[in-house]
């Protein structure tokens, strides 16, 4: 197992290697520079801009003053748009902005798309099934960027205490965190039911019935473990990009998270912020997966091997 | 002469397929409204009935139905309905295109490394798993920018060559950017699926046969492998376009998409987004014709995977 644990973490080293540097050479590709502002600026100023941030050096000289910087200061440069802050800063200040949104609205997604997700693998077939089944699949076709207007104008302006921008009070989180968490309870209410409609008519499930043994505790002890495999798989990845922020839902209720980033940063030519921001979303994918594989092995006996 | 009795009829796979689909009622619903909407959004502006999406009409501005303007008109006075089919013609084209480019790309790569085995194949899909952390929106973007200039180059091209004015090529090209762009990396998904499937079939008895036949690596991938993926590849790509549109559209919805002479639902969206407290039809149009399509590909999708693969079905 610990060495299953290593070589895993190995894989994953290298794959955030090659990750890092591919987003190295593909922003330098990108056509336009960063300084390219309203104003043109003069030859000399840019010659000093690019020496200041080093941009001068041959490509390879970059790069491995780059790996440098991160491997022995733990330094990600600083931002080339914004002058005079650090992109570790940046990121430390919107990332746990996007942290608390992603949490709560994971914490939402699986207290409702599980339950519904086992209601309706319990009662499958019936009519009950149906309707929470082309309920999920409408919460899927409903992107963020029509339910977020939607929220904002029927459930911001008239519920007291409920705001539909900002981010100053922790009630500000709760409508942003619907919006992100809707269509992941409808992708889990769906996996869930596979996953125990499958469950639900396995041998051990009967034999559990056969000893006698109630129809909750069939369903939330005997069938959830290994009904719940499909749904871990997703929760990994559909964790990691919840807590590193929505582009949509973060504009529409002005939130200051890192989603806005990731396309500021790319549309500025940003490269630093750029090259750290993919560094986060890389480590943070690397580490969900790693936990799924965990959790699977942990909650089906089968895979340990 | 004595007739000739009829001839036992066997079923095709895809025969079976077919008709376990035709017993599904939300998929058969799907075909024909997804049908509809091709017809309305590629057929029916050609015909007068249907407003140019761009002319103003000054005395209505903003207005709800009426029988000149049957979705009402926009805060510039143009008409909704022309505008959400045009822009719907934009969202579909670039979702099919996409998918396309999508599907191209991974059922080959999927097909190489799955019967190729061994280091090529755990390099292929270490690649797969680079690709998977990179955030799919900094990709899009780059890739969008940095084929943007030569799209302007070949545009330059196709007005010399063909002649056309570049009014009615800017169009066309500037979608370029953006279906490649999303196509490029649609296809990760289809890949390791073909892959995983392509790992079964080169095992088995007809590759084997192919092969002592003499047949060359190719025919043997592209005749005798390829048949086989379809059912997959067919229910993959079903419910893969509605994400791709889904993604063309918030892509759009952010600005980065669909370009100006050009609309998609999702510019629509966001237009009416920004003034959904005055003339809320605005958004409400768009969203809901963007929504029924998006419910109907992913119907038709959930009846093609229970027709193609009867044990995933419900049970």
């Amino acid at each position: 197992m610990i060495r299953y644990i290593f070589r895993r973490v190995g894989q994953g080293l290298l794959v955030l290697f090659v990750l890092e540097s591919l987003t190295f050479f593909l922003v330098r590709a990108l056509p336009g520079n960063p300084f390219l502002g309203e104003r043109k600026l003069p030859e000399h100023v840019l010659a000093q801009l690019n020496s200041l941030y080093g941009l001068d050096a041959g490509i390879w000289e970059q790069y491995l003053r780059y790996w440098k910087a991160i491997l022995l200061h733990g330094d990600f440069g600083p931002s080339l748009v914004r002058e005079g802050t650090q992109v570790s800063e940046i990121i430390g200040q919107a990332f746990p902005v996007s942290l608390a949104l992603g949490c709560l609205a994971m914490l939402l997604a699986i207290v409702v798309g599980i339950p519904v997700g086992m209601a309706a693998a319990y009662c499958r077939n019936s009519r009950a099934d149906a309707w929470l089944m082309f309920a999920a699949v409408v919460g899927i076709c409903i992107p963020p960027f029509v339910l977020a207007p939607v929220f904002g104008i029927s459930l911001g302006a008239h519920v007291p205490g409920l705001s539909v921008a900002g981010w100053d009070n922790p009630l500000c989180m709760l409508l942003p965190a619907m919006v992100l968490g809707a269509v992941n309870a409808a992708y889990l209410a769906r996996l869930t039911r596979a996953g125990m409609v499958e469950a639900l008519a396995s041998d051990f499930v009967r034999t559990a019935r056969a000893k006698g043994a109630g129809t909750g505790r069939i369903l939330w002890v005997h069938a959830l473990r290994s009904g719940l495999l499909p749904a871990v798989s997703y929760l990994g990845p559909a964790f990691a990009a919840l807590i590193t922020g929505s582009f949509v839902v973060e504009s529409c209720f002005q939130v200051p998270g890192l989603g806005l980033h990731f396309v500021n940063a790319t549309t500025d030519r940003d490269y630093f912020l750029i090259q750290g921001l993919v560094f986060c979303y890389g480590v943070l994918i690397v580490a969900a997966n790693l936990a799924v594989d965990s959790c699977q092995a942990w909650l089906n006996p089968r895979l340990r091997s | 002469m004595k007739p000739s009795p009829p001839k036992p009829r066997g079923h095709s796979f895809l025969q079976d397929a077919c008709q376990r689909l035709c017993c599904n009622r939300a998929a058969v619903c799907s075909i024909v409204f997804l049908l509809l909407m091709l017809l309305a959004c590629f057929v029916l502006p050609i015909f007068p009935c249907v407003a140019n999406p761009n002319l103003t009409d000054l005395d209505h501005i903003a207005i709800g139905s009426s029988w000149q303007h049957w979705l009402g008109t926009d805060h510039l006075g143009r008409d909704m309905l022309a505008r959400v089919l045009y822009g719907g013609r934009i969202s579909l084209l670039v979702g099919i295109l996409a998918t396309a480019v999508a599907v191209a790309l991974g059922v080959v790569y999927g097909m190489v490394s799955g019967y190729v085995g061994g280091r090529v194949d755990a390099v292929m899909m270490r690649a797969v798993d680079v690709l998977f952390a990179l955030p799919f929106i900094v990709v899009v973007v780059v890739f969008s920018l940095s084929i943007e200039e030569p799209c302007r180059q070949l545009t330059d091209r196709a007005v010399q060559l063909t002649g056309w004015s570049r009014d009615t090529l800017a169009p066309i090209f500037g979608l370029v950017p953006i279906f490649l762009a999303i196509g490029a990396l649609g296809w990760l998904t289809l890949a390791r699926i073909v892959r995983t499937q392509t790992l079964v079939l080169r095992e088995q008895e007809f590759v084997l046969a192919a092969r002592s036949l003499g047949l060359s690596h190719f025919t043997i991938l592209f005749r005798h492998i390829a048949p086989n993926l379809l059912g997959p590849v067919i229910v993959y790509t079903t419910l893969a376009v509605p994400g791709i549109i889904l993604t063309e559209s918030t892509l759009s919805f952010i600005g980065l998409g669909v370009k100006a002479p050009n609309s998609s639902w999702g510019t629509l969206i966001k237009e009416g987004a920004d003034r959904m407290e005055v003339a809320p039809q605005l958004l409400i149009y768009p969203a809901v014709f963007f929504c029924l399509t998006l419910l109907a590909l992913n119907f038709l999708g959930d009846g093609l995977r229970d027709a193609f693969d009867p044990k995933s079905a419900k049970d």
